[in-house]
């Protein structure tokens, strides 16, 4: 340990520990399952990992000292690591594991690096256990003359170059961007099973790299200042050009404000490290924003499926039959002859079924298979709810001044009686953009209408709406809808398929507003 | 086979079963793709047609000629798609408040890469501006590694608005967005293929030993940007190196960096002289 502690712009060393005792590190610890916990011991005890999280040994075998002390110390890694392992094997609480590792092997503190891999699994344990905001990196127009440079930045339409990122140098220029009086600890890990970098910045009020930082020695203060930390999350998908930030979280009460000041700043921080000379880049913000990273690399990853979504998708997917070298005629989805459907037991016992029905159940029959057409047409094979690519909210906003039905005048001073028959009858006639059929939402949209007279056309009444779809897999749900003939499958305006490929959005037209439709 | 009903010689009926009836299923499958294939040819050849022609005149003649007429535009599209590599479509937008009635326009760009046509490529085009007949990619499946949007706003500019007229609007040109975007997206793939063909003389994709005898193998070839211009190329005594390549395939710069510092003398046993990606190629799997 450095005996001096001089505040430096350095960033915090992986090998730095933390006190066991602190709340913080037993509030990570008792996050995790004991299976994931006992598997975590067991990768520090890894021969690669020593010098990051040595466990405490005894050094002398005559120094008998501390026998009767409830966790004795091992004597070598070989015995620690079997009596982990038998731990695995053993049932018991995690409490006791805990416990283990804060006053036993780890009793003179848990390193930096430690509670990263903690914080890890404990994110590849929960998932969705964090929301994450996609955004879209952008090259700006490098500067012809200064008085360009004074003004604001622009972003170059016409680049031709990808962004490309590399790890420690990304790392290196985002230090520079910190502020001295902050400090971080940095941690790239790559997910099994996914095709992106994830960065963990824990970042900390302190101007010292050393003990000093997480030492709660610095003042008689209560709270030390590692309890008023913050982590933070950055995936890099790879080949895309779009990063991922997670909302912050603190691990102690913080200060709404401050703990916002700090995530901005690494948020504007990014774009700066990402930049070289002659090659700046900013952040755009994309719409999305959803709890599910497989779902995020479905629609901002590498790939041929970011801007074909719903419908489109069939465009995008593998198909072995599309080759121009293959002269037989494609077939239509879910026709008889369609090879990807294994139903050839079952379909003759269908057939045979439907001869022996009444007109009104075949007639209903061929309803569901219509209503199955649709949804095939509108969604493709996006939003089924297996996939594990749900979003799990859509907000919506619709613009889109009431539609009147021709001859009837704009019904601004009816009453709401007027108001919810006006409702039903355009539902029923051609209207635009709210064909979603859920009474509660429309009972939501009678409590929050207003007459919005600003900017509007003519006679026209702009109803302030706002949809939000809420659950596991918002899509799904909605196809589900289409396919039970809930909603009319042909009818459905566009944003209601995912197709757009945002969870906020303004609908003008009956269309997303403002989203270039294209991922461009 | 014989080896597993040894090891579980109790496999029950019903599993024998099972697998008899997906043998047969499969079996089933190809016998019905070969039989589709053959009525198709038979279908489009002129003396099927000939003789469906000569043949009394009912239901079934009509039928069978309609399918025939089917087949054979079917097959020009193919044999257009395979000399033209970019071929247009129209399409239909099924969002009910999609722009001009959702006439879409499609673009379809075939791709060959290791000697077959992968599943080609897709821009769609729509016409949202009013008072403007002007294009806008609207869906595309091009991968994000392609500059797209940059391509777009150098050939299919949106019409100016009012307020910023210091020069005149662009016109759109569609036919050389769509030679420099297909001139893209095959070197994109011609990049990837090299990637493949890397690893394959340096012995990483088979598994047998086919890998050269040398003190310190290849260990890994992979791509380390999102343009697949910038190989990595990692040896087993923990040298790493990094090959950078432009647009075509030329060998531009690589660095090999070793335990002590930059390591010249392994780029040059690897380069050798080398000027396009492809020499490098050759070189690795023995000359």
């Amino acid at each position: 340990m450095a005996r001096l502690s001089v505040p430096t712009t350095a960033r915090l060393p992986s090998s730095l520990r933390v006190d066991a005792s602190t709340s913080a590190v037993t509030k990570v610890l008792n996050r995790l399952s004991r299976a994931s916990l006992l598997s975590l011991v067991v990768d520090w005890l890894g021969e690669s990992n020593q010098t990051l999280c040595p466990p405490l040994l005894r050094r002398d075998k005559e120094d008998d000292d501390d026998v009767d002390e409830f966790y004795p110390l091992a004597q070598s890694l070989e015995e620690l690591r079997e009596l982990y392992a038998d731990m695995q094997a053993a049932k018991g609480s995690k409490r006791e594991v805990v416990d283990r590792i804060v006053e036993g092997d780890w009793r003179m503190g848990l390193s930096l690096y430690q509670l990263a891999m903690a914080d890890m699994r404990y994110l590849y344990d929960h998932p969705g256990s964090l929301k994450w905001i996609a955004y879209r990196i952008q090259q700006l127009k490098s500067p012809l003359n200064e008085a360009e440079a004074d003004g604001a930045e622009k972003p170059d339409k016409e680049t031709l170059a990808i962004p490309r990122f590399h790890p420690s140098t990304f790392l290196q220029n985002l230090q520079a961007e910190v502020l001295p009086d902050v400090k971080a600890h940095y941690n790239f890990d790559r997910p099994e099973g996914m095709p992106l970098w994830l960065l963990r910045i824990f970042i900390l009020d302190s101007p010292y790299n050393t003990t000093l930082a997480v030492s709660n020695r610095t003042g008689d203060r209560a709270t030390t200042s590692f309890d008023a930390s913050r982590t933070l999350y950055i995936a890099f998908p790879d080949a895309s050009p779009h990063i991922y930030i997670s909302k912050s979280q603190s691990t102690g009460p913080a200060a709404p404000g401050e703990s916002r000041s700090l995530h901005s700043l690494i948020v504007d921080g990014i774009p700066k490290a990402l930049s070289r000379p002659r090659e700046r880049y900013t952040l755009n913000k994309t719409n999305l924003s959803t709890k599910n990273l497989s779902g995020l690399l479905h629609i901002r990853g590498a790939g041929r499926t970011n801007a074909a979504g719903g419908g489109w998708g069939i465009y995008s997917e593998l198909k072995p039959t599309d080759s121009p070298l293959n002269p037989i005629l494609p077939t239509p989805p879910l026709s008889e002859d369609s090879s990807s459907e294994p139903m050839i037991d079952n379909r003759p016992v269908s057939r045979t079924h439907k001869r022996a029905l009444g007109p009104e159940e075949s007639r209903r029959e061929r309803a569901i298979k219509r209503a199955k057409m649709a949804a095939q047409a509108r969604f493709g094979s996006s939003a089924k709810v297996d996939d594990r690519k749900g979003m799990e909210r859509l907000d919506i906003m619709i613009e889109d001044p009431f539609p009147n039905t021709p001859g009837v005048s704009a019904p601004q001073n009816e009453a709401e009686a007027g108001e919810a028959e006006e409702l039903e009858r355009s539902q029923s006639s051609k209207s635009k953009g709210r064909r979603s059929g859920l009474e509660l939402e429309f009972e939501q949209v009678r409590d929050l209408a207003e007459i919005a007279g600003e900017g509007s056309r003519e006679g026209t009444w702009k109803p302030n709406v706002r949809l939000t779809f809420q659950g596991s897999h918002v899509f799904a749900g909605i196809r589900q809808l289409v396919e039970a003939g809930v909603i009319n499958g042909g009818r459905m305006p566009g944003w209601m398929t995912g197709e757009e490929g945002v969870s906020i959005g303004a609908v003008r037209d009956g269309r997303i507003r403002g989203h270039k439709g294209s991922g461009l | 086979m014989s080896s597993r009903t040894s090891q579980s010689p109790d496999l029950s009926v019903a599993d024998k079963l099972d697998n008899e009836i997906a043998i047969l299923r499969s079996q089933v499958g190809s016998l019905k793709r070969e039989l589709k294939l053959q009525a198709t040819t038979l279908l489009t050849a002129d003396s099927t047609r000939e003789i469906i022609r000569q043949g009394p005149d009912d239901d079934s003649k009509a039928r069978i000629m309609a399918q025939s007429d089917q087949q054979i535009a079917h097959k020009q599209q193919c044999l257009y798609r395979a000399c033209a590599s970019v071929t247009a479509l129209k399409i239909r937008d099924p969002d009910p408040n999609a722009v001009d009635e959702g006439n879409v326009l499609g673009l379809r760009f075939e791709v060959m890469s290791k000697s077959r046509f992968i599943r080609p490529y897709y821009v769609m085009l729509n016409r949202p501006y009013p008072d403007s007949r002007r294009l806008r990619i609207h869906r595309h499946t091009v991968p994000p590694s392609i500059p797209l949007a940059g391509l777009a706003a150098r050939h299919l500019p949106a019409p100016r608005s009012g307020n910023d007229d210091h020069n005149a609007p662009q016109e759109q040109d569609l036919s050389r967005f769509a030679r420099a975007l297909r001139r893209e997206l095959v070197r994109y793939q011609n990049r990837v293929g090299v990637i493949g063909d890397l690893r394959n003389s340096a012995g990483l994709e088979s598994k047998k030993g086919k890998r050269k005898e040398v003190e310190f193998p290849i260990v890994d070839i992979s791509a380390a940007d999102a343009e697949i211009k910038q190989i990595r190329i990692q040896w087993a005594d923990e040298k790493t190196g990094r090959l950078v390549m432009d647009d075509d395939g030329h060998i531009l710069k690589m660095v090999v960096q070793g335990e002590n510092g930059r390591d010249r003398e392994t780029v040059r046993d690897l380069l050798g002289g080398s000027v396009r990606i492809e020499e490098l190629t050759k070189r690795m799997s023995g000359d």
